[in-house]
């Protein structure tokens, strides 16, 4: 029977009742922000861009992550002071108001993840297909899937559906899947540094020089043919160095990386103090900090044995030809995956395909985040009356949200195909996957700003409440902090200055692409506040705070 | 036309129980309804430490309080949590924490506190209202607070009940939940819930044209969905892992009687909404921690739904 009390610490006494529960653990959160925050596929897709900037990629790595560390606090902050409330949606309705709430989510965390799904599944075919087609003997298969466009529209179909079915299968399931793959990748990493540390440059040359052919057909001395396409198509990236403008003009595309340790947040449960703030800072900050740690450990092992030269100019030679600057197809007719180039130095291709198998649980694993994360903003649009009723519905037998599914796969897909035939030079449009959702933390951050101002009582009766810097509450000395890093990111971005995003102003289908996505999600808003009105229900009621006497 | 201002899981706020008595007006509901577990989970102890000045720890933060003024200010704070504050000192702490029993009355006796200040409240704001006030009591809400609540003249205890809202839409109510891990006063088997529902579908004359008042949300409706628990009550993956918690006995007397409208609670991460055939089910969500009361407006048509909006007010 429940009438006693527990938890008798003398502090505080806590009753038996529902919901009370003891912390989480802070590896698993470390876990799944590890997993947002993934080397291995958002990681090693953007440094291969990043051939010809001047900034070092080290530096640059190291510089965005310490900034980063200030997003970690504020969202650490708005959990401690708001939890379960689902996060940016809500947190900018409340304090910011529903308008801005609604567009900065909406396209944040639903309509960019259209452009997303292309970039999730070029990752995936040259971190998986590509290299798995290879390696069991499928040449001319390997090489469609790698430089076809059907190859990847195909490759987005797949996607699709795979990530469908980890909605299908619910959190549940879906959580107990990242982490066994977790281990496994983590598996594949080690095997992978493994090589690189005990590997030789000239070793590595021997067997890239020994396999390459056989493997994707590519002429003898595939190593130094690649040098050259490589310093041809621009190659400058350094390692370290490159000056501190260089290294700051290079973090708007290290971002594309690095600025999410968020999104493996625990949002559920109630906060009881500032024990729990710290865990949540903890599970996200770790996962910052190793995963910068790791990224720094595969540059220094990069350099000792694939040689910095060999490695960004075999990316320089890569996207020269994947961004159609040239019709050469380069020496290495694929993307110099360096997991497949390390995998050269092994013996057989059994242990080849077991590498790249293992490396690749790290896609498997993060690659169900970009649609759940849009279904819950979709559900709660729709609670909020600014969808239809419709789209929140579960099928009861395969207790698939369909119709928010459809919303995310269908636009997903006609993005897809823009992208893979580089229609309106969607291929040029790959940071603005990042800007749009810098755009909506911005939005989060100036609700963390204000927060101690706009809402003191809620603020002063929370766990944060007495974190202050020099009497500033800590939460707003942390956002001011990281909306300076965000909006120095969008000037670049935008103005871009030079030149070296092309996702600003200069590029017109850039431009259009935002406005089309800003423009769609404020007249969702407004229309449906308008129908909604006609109906009977007013809107701006949603997160109307009910005045007490 | 019938409006009904609905919310639930309030758990000891002050705020939240003010701003339910005020949603009437506020929402221009006829009928207020509140879902049950009205009572806090803690007491935070505001220890005497001599003269004027006083020590609490409010969500593991110390604060050194020195006189009255600081005393009061954090009495609310501590309050707007969902907490109880209760000063003493370090001798009767020592007490309470040997002593289960005394901690238990104290427990109870702060409980009842707290709800005769908000009943004297709700018969002060709604006395000439218009507008009528249910209350159910939920699993965490102890069996004394029943004749409490049937003190007031403006709140009634709906719990058990079948209750005309108006010419068209009768409602029944129940606090009661599914077992839980944490063994709240409140909780049945999942037979005897079916049993506590069908006397009281029993009771409604047009069962398609009602409103289930139930405190635990149905099984398996995206209304139940609760972080999964380890054997010693931790999230497991980190809260990720997110599992159905709701009750069979609830879904299968929604899937029979297929009422106009369902309207839960108990699971606070779980706010939505949902169909289980034509029943518009409601879980409004609790944020009562942070002063924000999580609710549901529905206007009820004579025979549908007219509209209905999730709020946070």
């Amino acid at each position: 029977m429940a009438s006693s009390s527990r938890d008798t610490t003398g502090d505080l006494f806590v009753r038996k009742a529902t919901g009370l529960v003891r912390s989480w653990s802070v590896f698993d959160a470390f876990v799944y922000a590890a997993f947002s925050i993934n080397l291995v596929t958002l990681g090693l897709y953007i440094f291969s861009q990043m051939y010809f900037l001047e900034g070092g990629l080290l530096p640059t790595l190291l510089i965005s992550s310490a900034f980063i560390l200030f997003e970690v606090l504020v969202y650490a902050a708005l959990i401690a002071v708001m939890p379960r409330s689902g996060g940016d949606y809500v947190w900018q309705s409340r304090i910011l108001g529903g308008g801005i709430g609604f567009v900065l989510a909406i396209t944040g965390w639903w309509f960019i993840l259209w452009l997303w799904v292309p970039l999730y599944s070029d990752m995936f075919r040259h971190l998986f297909l590509t290299p798995i087609f290879g390696l069991l003997g499928a040449k001319d298969l390997a090489l469609w899937f790698g430089q076809n466009p059907l190859g990847l529209f195909l490759t987005s179909l797949v996607v699709c559906g795979f990530v469908a079915f980890y909605i299908a299968i619910g959190m549940k399931w879906y959580a107990r899947i990242q982490k066994y793959c977790f281990w496994l990748g983590l598996a594949g990493l080690a095997i992978f540094f493994g090589l690189l540390l005990f590997g030789s440059p000239e070793a590595f040359q021997m067997s890239l020089n020994q396999e390459m052919p056989g493997l994707f057909g590519t002429a003898e001395n595939v190593y130094t043919a690649t040098m050259a396409a490589g310093q041809e198509a621009g190659a400058a990236a350094p390692m370290v160095g490159g000056g501190l403008g260089a290294i700051l003009m290079a973090m708007p595309f290290m971002v594309f990386f690095n600025l999410w340790p968020n999104w493996g947040t625990a949002l559920y449960g109630e906060i009881r103090g500032a024990t729990d703030f710290k865990r949540n800072f903890s599970g996200m900050a770790w996962a910052l900090i190793i995963t910068t740690a790791l990224g720094v450990v595969f540059f220094f092992l990069v350099q000792k044995t694939f040689t910095w030269d060999f490695y960004m100019n075999a990316n320089a030679a890569w996207w020269n030809y994947a961004w159609g600057y040239t019709d050469q197809v380069p020496p290495l007719p694929i993307w110099p995956n360096p997991i497949l180039l390390a995998s050269m130095m092994l013996p057989g291709r059994f242990l080849k395909i077991l590498v790249v198998l293992l490396i690749s649980f790290w896609w498997f694993g993060w690659s169900g985040t970009v649609f759940l994360s849009s279904t819950r903003i979709i559900f709660a649009a729709a609670f909020d009356r600014l969808l239809p009723e419709k789209v929140a519905e579960v099928d009861e037998k395969t207790h698939t949200p369909v119709v928010a599914l459809l919303l995310m796969v269908v636009p997903s897909i006609i993005v897809s195909a823009l992208f893979a035939w580089n229609v309106f030079s969607f291929q040029s449009l790959t940071l603005n996957s990042t800007l749009v959702i810098a755009v909506t933390y911005l939005g989060t951050t100036i609700a963390a700003i204000i927060l101690p101002y706009r809402k003191p009582e809620l603020y002063n009766a929370s766990p944060i409440a007495k974190y202050k810097v020099f009497g500033i509450p800590l939460i707003t000395v942390g956002g001011v902090i990281f909306a300076a890093f965000l909006i120095f990111l969008l000037y670049a971005w935008l103005i871009d200055p030079l030149q070296l995003y092309g996702i600003g102003l200069a590029n017109t289908s850039s431009i259009i692409f935002l406005l089309v996505m800003y423009g769609l999600a404020a007249a969702i808003y407004f229309g449906f506040k308008f129908y909604r009105k006609r109906s009977g229900i007013n809107i701006d009621q949603v997160y109307q705070e009910i005045p007490i006497e | 036309m019938t409006t009904i201002f609905f919310a639930t899981d309030i758990h000891g706020s002050h705020v939240c129980w003010k701003k339910f008595i005020h949603s009437g007006k506020f929402y221009n509901a006829d009928v207020i309804v509140l879902g049950g577990d009205i009572t806090g989970k803690a007491i935070v102890p505001i220890i005497h430490l001599g003269g004027d000045s006083y020590r609490a720890v409010l969500l593991e933060q110390e604060t050194l309080l020195d006189g009255e003024d600081a005393v009061q200010d954090m009495e609310k704070r501590i309050q707007s949590r969902g907490y109880y504050p209760y000063r003493t000192t370090p001798d009767e702490i020592n007490e309470l924490k040997a002593q289960p029993e005394k901690l238990d009355a104290l427990f109870s006796a702060e409980v009842r506190k707290t709800l005769e200040q908000w009943l004297a409240y709700a018969d002060e704001k709604l006395a000439d209202s218009g507008i009528r006030c249910l209350v159910t009591l939920g699993n965490d809400d102890a069996f004394d607070l029943d004749d409490l609540v049937r003190t007031s003249k403006h709140v009634h205890l709906a719990d058990g009940e079948c209750i005309p809202l108006d010419d068209h839409h009768e409602m029944i109510s129940s606090g009661w939940s599914n077992q839980t891990p944490w063994h709240t006063y409140r909780e049945a088997t999942e037979e005897q819930l079916q049993q506590r529902y069908a006397s009281l579908v029993a009771q409604i004359k047009n069962p398609r044209q009602s409103i289930f008042n139930f405190h635990v949300p149905p099984f398996n409706s995206s209304l139940d969905q609760a972080p999964e628990m380890t054997a010693d009550l931790r999230p497991r993956f980190a809260g990720n892992s997110l599992v159905p918690v709701g009750s069979t006995a609830v879904r299968a007397a929604i899937e029979e009687a297929q009422p106009l409208l369902g309207l839960f609670g108990h699971i606070h991460e779980s706010k939505g909404t949902a169909r289980i055939g034509r029943t518009l089910c409601i879980n409004p969500g609790s944020m009562y921690e942070q002063g924000a009361l999580c609710g549901a407006v529905i206007n009820l048509g004579r025979n549908k739904i007219k509209t209905h909006m999730l709020t946070t007010g």
